[in-house]
């Protein structure tokens, strides 16, 4: 028999999660929330979404969304080219090459930002857009490389002999074979990837130098500014996509009958 | 190579597999339309020869020639070499049909009459009725009659099967293996070998069994002859021949053992005799020559077994049936001779099987 989680189990989770968001968007509407109050006080003002209307504002979240793409679809493809080449090689790569993709994942982002901006720096990209790009990347490519070694440790390359000997040619078990069933992952990969390249903000504030200015980074000069119901909106927006993505793969799922 | 041979035929191979030493030296002649069950104990590189067969790497050195091509530096879609894997691997984004079109179209067939000669493939297997369903949706059976369809519509000269029916329940696995050597039968065409560590079922599949022990092909033959005398004393053992009586031969080649004496030419020295349990029967009366106490009783089905011991050896025998005997009871053997084998304890290890 399945154990069955405690009754409060479900309704704190909910709360736990749903807590923060749910200030961020009471925030994000109110006229204001002076200090000790626990409700926000003089009605509902919209006036911060019509920041969105500023051009600073919407460069920014296109820059967001740009830079996202390009990381998920690049960090996805050096992801599973390298933990593609890994199936092959010895014990020791193996092992030393996840050693490495997971220290990008689990360094602190401001210990791996500075030492990025210095590399930047050096290559002269520092306040680039193309230096923010790369500095993503790096994060990016070791969640994804983690990400495809579980594929591809699930994945049955018996299927690659067969379709050899019944004929096919390396390149067509490729494109018949191997992208047909990696495809959902694939997407699955493009999508964390950009995940990961939108919420950057150490590595976009110190390599971008002020001048790739992103919605993370905007959304941190509001909270610094005192601005909170301009934060509080841009905060909402940035939890968006994240929660876009969820409900996608969640269907994704369900389409093709795997567990998520 | 004189002349066009279909089938299948290595010569001096060698391949690695795993950590350890590889197989030495084998040589393997299967005719076109011959099933020839490669048996062997698990782990002893049998896998690691089909692969190798199949061009999907380990081959050290040797030739591998399907009919009078030389393929041996062919890449496995260019040998006409079909490899099954253990469990049927059907390709599961794709429908039965396709499963089974999909060597078709990747030699260039058109998407629509590969479909239809696929669909005459699944209808010889009987699974017509399933055509358009996904491989995850089949049963244990019919995903290896989908997979034999496909590998059949490749049309190869050559078809490795790699343990086919080891991941099958018991119940399952003698059906299958009947509607398999069916439709190859068939369709006689390919030279096949089967693996399998099964005896019974490399004898019920099997035109010819070759038993791989120690990295070498120790002997083949046809079923009964391999079983009925085994080459040497490790083929004996693998193969679990149920007795085994130490025994000598003299200068004169008089084989001397506990169950009496046999005429066998061949060097003096210590050897084995096997003799199949059919061949002794024990009795309940002393018209046998042979006194030996009954240790245990097996009950088959159409038949009871009896071990017995005679002096310091153990025997497994058929009862005559003339009243049932008990553990201590003593009994007299009466020996069929010309089933007796003489195994050298000193055989040769390797033998080419062709």
């Amino acid at each position: 028999m399945r154990p069955r989680s405690p009754r409060w189990f479900l309704p704190l989770l909910a709360v736990w999660i749903a807590a923060p968001i749910l200030m961020l968007g009471l925030r994000a509407v109110a006229r204001g929330w002076p200090f000790p109050g626990i409700v926000p006080v003089g009605g509902v003002d919209a006036g911060a979404w019509l920041g969105f209307a500023d051009v600073r504002l919407l460069s920014a979240l296109v820059m967001s969304m740009g830079l996202a793409l390009i990381t998920g679809a690049a960090s996805c493809g050096l992801g599973f080219g390298i933990a593609g080449a890994m199936v092959d090689t010895s014990r020791r790569s193996r092992t030393l090459a996840m050693a490495l993709a997971l220290f990008s994942v689990v360094a602190p982002p401001i210990a791996l930002a500075v030492g990025l901006q210095v590399a930047m720096v050096a290559l002269r990209l520092n306040g680039t857009v193309t230096g923010v790009w790369l500095a993503h990347l790096v994060p990016a490519t070791g969640y994804l490389t983690l990400f495809a070694a579980g594929v591809f440790g699930a994945f049955d390359f018996s299927l690659h002999d067969e379709a050899r000997t019944l004929g096919a040619t390396r390149w067509q078990v490729f494109t018949r074979v191997t992208l047909p069933l990696l495809g959902p992952r694939l997407a699955e990969g493009v999508l964390l990837g950009g995940l990961v390249s939108w919420g950057q903000v150490a590595l976009t504030a110190l390599v971008g130098g002020g001048v790739v200015r992103t919605l993370p980074v905007e959304l941190l000069a509001f909270v610094r500014a005192g601005d909170d119901q301009l934060g509080a909106a841009a905060a909402l927006v940035l939890t968006l996509p994240p929660g876009l993505a969820l409900g996608l793969l969640h269907a994704a799922t369900r389409r093709s009958g795997a567990a998520l | 190579m004189s002349g066009a041979r279909p089938g299948l035929h290595v010569t001096g191979a060698r391949v690695a597999f795993g950590a350890k030493t590889g197989l030495e030296q084998i040589a393997l002649d299967v005719a076109a339309g011959e099933r020839l069950a490669l048996l062997g104990p698990s782990g002893g590189g049998k896998t690691s020869l089909l692969r190798a067969l199949a061009g999907l790497g380990g081959l050290l050195a040797g030739t591998v020639r399907v009919g009078d091509t030389d393929v041996t530096a062919l890449p496995p879609e260019h040998r006409g070499i079909v490899y099954m894997h253990q469990a049927p691997s059907l390709f599961p984004h794709l429908s039965v049909l396709d499963n089974v079109a999909f060597p078709l179209e990747v030699r260039g067939i058109a998407r629509a009459a590969a479909r239809r000669r696929a669909a005459a493939l699944l209808r010889h297997v009987r699974l017509d009725d399933v055509a358009s369903r996904a491989p995850g949706s089949l049963s244990g059976g019919q995903r290896h009659r989908a997979a034999l369809a496909r590998a059949l519509a490749a049309e190869p000269r050559v078809l490795l099967l790699d343990e086919p029916f080891s991941s099958l329940d018991p119940e399952l696995r003698a059906d299958v293996r009947t509607a398999v050597v069916d439709i190859l039968a068939e369709r006689s065409g390919p030279a096949v070998v089967l693996v399998t560590h099964d005896v019974d079922e490399a004898a019920a599949v099997g035109d010819r069994i070759a038993i791989l022990l120690d990295g070498r092909l120790a002997q083949a033959g046809a079923p009964f002859e391999v079983l009925a005398r085994p080459a040497s004393l490790a083929v004996a053992r693998f193969l679990g021949v149920p007795n085994l009586l130490r025994g000598r031969r003299h200068d004169d080649g008089l084989v001397v053992s506990a169950l009496g004496e046999w005429r066998s030419p061949g060097p003096a020295g210590a050897v084995h005799v096997t003799i199949r349990p059919g061949a002794v029967r024990a009795r309940r009366d002393a018209a046998g020559r042979i006194p030996a106490v009954v240790t245990a009783v097996v009950d088959r089905v159409g038949a009871t077994w009896l071990r017995v011991r005679i002096g310091d050896e153990d025997l497994t025998v058929t009862s005559d049936g003339a009243g049932r005997a008990s553990p201590g009871d003593t009994v007299s053997l009466v020996v069929d001779g010309d089933d007796a084998h003489v195994i050298e304890e000193a055989h040769p290890r390797s033998r080419d099987v062709r």
